[in-house]
């Protein structure tokens, strides 16, 4: 890695383990994004009030002579502020440091070089996704009224008026809720112009050579049309012949269905495709993720694995076809789909991508049959995922071998194993077992030793694990896949090696940042 | 003489499991089932199937095992069934050492009120294992072929003898992984639970006769630590209160 990579993956890794700057970030991520955030809502309020106000000023600037002061503060004042939210949101929309750690640590993972070329492509990437945005090209808009000396600019301010969307997700669910009904609406927009059409032509056709009548254009027929197929009825054109006069009539019975047809829809969209478009956002969310596991199968022990799994960094996808378990899933917190995990379109449906998503495919159903079925559907579709499975019947190891499960899990083998333990080694298998689940508040962890790490961390000495109250209880070398317990201080570290450390969980995770600060205080 | 022996009640893969992975622990395995009839037309395995039921009589069994010092599985696929078993070898063998087997966490509660000195849930420990797998791949490595695989690496308990140059010594005095190539992971306590070497109450204690530590290490560190330190300490289920 040559000095300037080096310099900027440094760099990286201090503003990630930076706990001011981390601490900065979340603060203005909790403000502008994190529904959970108590203080958003009043943020969204500030920003809502800053919209009307904006809208209220250009109003009155029309007929009245507003003080400079008040246009001062609508062309300055409010779109500095829309200018920082929309320089913070693109500030947090992606993590630089995330992108060229995660970069340089796959590099690593894969024995490569660091390449700082990709990893600014995928930052700019990243950021790119943001400003091409709907909701960025809109706060841009917004701030357009700046440059107020150009006075058609100066209508940019109404599209402060569409911010409103990104500060009310209720008008972005009506307008999803409407957008599933968009066939019945072009039926309706259909209707409504060979209605128009029709009667405008009519009308036209009767009333325009009367002179007693105001229809003197195919304009005002249509003018006329218009607003008595909306049940307006202004009343400053009607119809003066016989012939007209039946053509309103026709048209205001037109114009009721076309008001109880309208409504029909919107309310029958609010009651039947709610939880569709709840199960579309919930795709459209799977698909952005960058990784999770799948778990296939929503039976006991999937339950408790994915209680085992939630706390951890990497999210949990549901897929089972019984509805009752989806419902099961849904209710302990997980993103659960009803699709039935053994065939190959629920995954094109959900837009799975099995290459770069899926961690592990979870098969957990408490069946043998449908755990091979679902390891050949995920198999057929790609053969590098890992899998893993659960084995009730140890007679169908084979067969679960053959499908292409890469780990398999046989619980009465497991209480064989256990049994024997707890038999000669009660105390020590209490002991492992503890530490394997974090009891006591003391855990077993695994730390990766990076490229950036062993260039400057040579020998175990240099760990100083002691100082953090760690043990270190070995070193796993992946290039020789083989373990080496108690390392003397003398054992090299390198890049690609685990660190197998014990101790309480708190002093762990200092121990991990030190290990990545050491480097900035070495400097 | 009553012999000591390990009893399966129930036949099912899970009692055929236990079974063979106890043999080289335990000299006599007897396996129990209600329905022996049955079972013993369809047994394959080379353990011997005898009868038994729900009632109260044991006459059989008992005149022939020391109860105090067997162990017995409760892994009847019954849960109702496993707990009323439990329920009645606890209100007859006291000293018994129960092991059982339960698919949820009530039927562990109800277990071990039953009397279970160890209850197996097999859900979760299931879980456990799959989660592991999942998030810490390389410690699952490691601490399988550690307790279930024969490796060089073992992990075991001793206890500090009379003769010890240590005894009246700190913990931390003792240098177990650079002269003696172990790492410690708990004291065991007279009542037999365990706490971690890393509690700050444990760094403090000072050395004893009757010690007992939990230590990992290559098998021919943990040979020469025993000579040195004291002996394998092998836990007598009577005390074993977990």
């Amino acid at each position: 890695m040559n000095f300037f990579s080096r310099v900027i993956v440094d760099l990286a890794y201090f503003l990630h383990t930076s706990d001011a700057y981390q601490h900065k970030k979340r603060l203005v991520y909790d403000l502008l994004e994190n529904n959970k955030n108590h203080y958003k809502q009043y943020f969204d309020i500030f920003m809502i009030a800053l919209i009307f106000l904006s809208v209220a000023i250009l109003i009155a600037e029309v007929k009245h002579e507003v003080p400079i002061e008040i246009k001062f503060f609508n062309s300055y004042v409010i779109s500095i502020i829309f200018f920082i939210e929309y320089i913070l949101r693109f500030w947090i929309s992606s993590s630089v440091c995330e992108i060229i750690i995660n970069k340089s640590e796959h590099d690593t993972m894969l024995g490569r070089e660091f390449s700082l070329f990709r990893a600014i492509i995928k930052v700019v990437k990243a950021k790119l996704i943001f400003i091409f945005s709907f909701r960025a090209i809109i706060d841009l808009l917004a701030i357009l009224p700046f440059f107020h000396e150009l006075r058609l600019l100066r209508l940019f301010v109404l599209f402060r008026v569409f911010k409103l969307f990104r500060y009310a997700t209720s008008f972005q669910i009506f307008a999803s809720v409407l957008y599933t009904k968009k066939f019945e609406f072009l039926i309706l927009f259909m209707y409504t112009s060979i209605v128009i059409s029709v009667s405008s032509i009519l009308m036209y056709v009767m009333e325009a050579n009367n002179p007693a009548s105001k229809v003197n254009t195919l304009f005002d027929a249509v003018y006329w049309s218009v607003v008595t197929i909306a049940t307006v009825g202004y009343g400053d054109i009607i119809p003066i012949t016989i012939e007209g006069r039946v053509v309103a009539i026709a048209v205001i019975f037109a114009g009721i269905s076309l008001i109880a047809f309208t409504t029909s829809i919107v309310v029958s969209a609010l009651n039947e495709k709610l939880d569709d478009i709840r199960e579309i956002k919930t795709i459209e969310d799977i698909r952005k993720l960058k990784q999770f596991y799948l778990i296939c199968g929503y039976e006991n022990v999937a339950q408790e694995v994915a209680k085992k799994l939630k706390d951890g960094v990497t999210n949990i996808i549901v897929l089972d076809e019984d509805e009752h378990r989806i419902a099961n899933a849904k209710r302990d917190g997980l993103v659960a789909l009803n699709y039935d995990p053994g065939d190959a379109q629920s995954y094109k449906i959900i837009g799975i991508d099995l290459n770069t998503q899926v961690k592990a495919v979870l098969c957990l159903r408490e069946s043998d049959v449908e755990n091979v079925y679902t390891t050949l559907t995920v198999r057929s579709m790609n053969k590098n995922v890992n899998i893993v499975s659960l084995l009730m019947d140890d007679s169908n190891r084979k067969k679960l071998d053959f499908a292409g499960v890469n780990e398999i899990l046989y619980p009465k083998g497991l209480v064989g194993m256990i049994s024997k333990e707890l038999i000669g080694r009660p105390v020590a298998f209490e002991v492992i077992h503890a530490l394997r689940n974090d009891y006591y508040g003391v855990s077993v962890e695994e730390i990766l030793v990076d490229d950036r790490m062993s260039q400057k961390l040579i020998y175990v000495h240099e760990l100083n694990n002691h100082k953090f109250k760690i043990v270190l209880l070995g070193i796993f070398k992946k290039d020789k896949k083989r373990f080496f317990f108690n390392p003397i201080d003398a054992t090299m570290l390198e890049s690609g090696d685990y660190l197998l450390v014990i101790g309480k969980s708190i002093f762990i995770k200092e121990f991990e940042k030190h290990l990545h600060k050491k480097i900035k205080y070495e400097k | 003489m009553k012999n000591r022996v390990a009893l399966i009640f129930g036949y099912n893969d899970y009692a055929l499991e236990i079974a063979k992975n106890i043999t080289d622990n335990e000299s006599e395995v007897y396996i129990y089932s209600l329905h022996s009839e049955q079972d013993i037309l369809k047994n394959k395995s080379n353990f011997e199937i005898r009868s038994f039921d729900l009632s109260d009589n044991w006459e059989g069994i008992n005149e022939n095992f020391d109860f105090d010092n067997s162990i017995a599985f409760c892994v009847l696929e019954d849960s109702a069934e496993n707990i009323f078993l439990t329920l009645s070898l606890r209100s007859l063998f006291s000293n018994l050492h129960i092991i059982a087997l339960s698919n949820n966490k009530e039927t562990a509660n109800k277990l071990q009120m039953a009397g279970a000195n160890k209850v197996i849930p097999l859900v979760q420990t299931t879980a456990e294992m799959i989660a592991e797998m999942m998030e810490k791949p390389i410690v699952k490595e490691v601490f399988h072929k550690i307790l279930f695989e024969s490796g060089e690496l073992k992990i075991t308990q001793v206890k500090i003898n009379a003769k010890n140059e240590y005894i009246g010594k700190g913990i931390t005095e003792l240098d177990w992984n650079d002269r003696h190539g172990v790492i410690p992971l708990s004291m065991v306590h007279e009542d037999m639970k365990s706490e971690f070497i890393y509690s700050s109450k444990i760094k403090h204690h000072i050395i004893k006769e009757g010690d007992m530590f939990v230590i990992v290490g290559y098998e021919n560190c943990i040979a020469d630590f025993e000579k040195l330190i004291g002996s394998r300490y092998d836990v007598n289920w009577c005390n074993w209160s977990r």
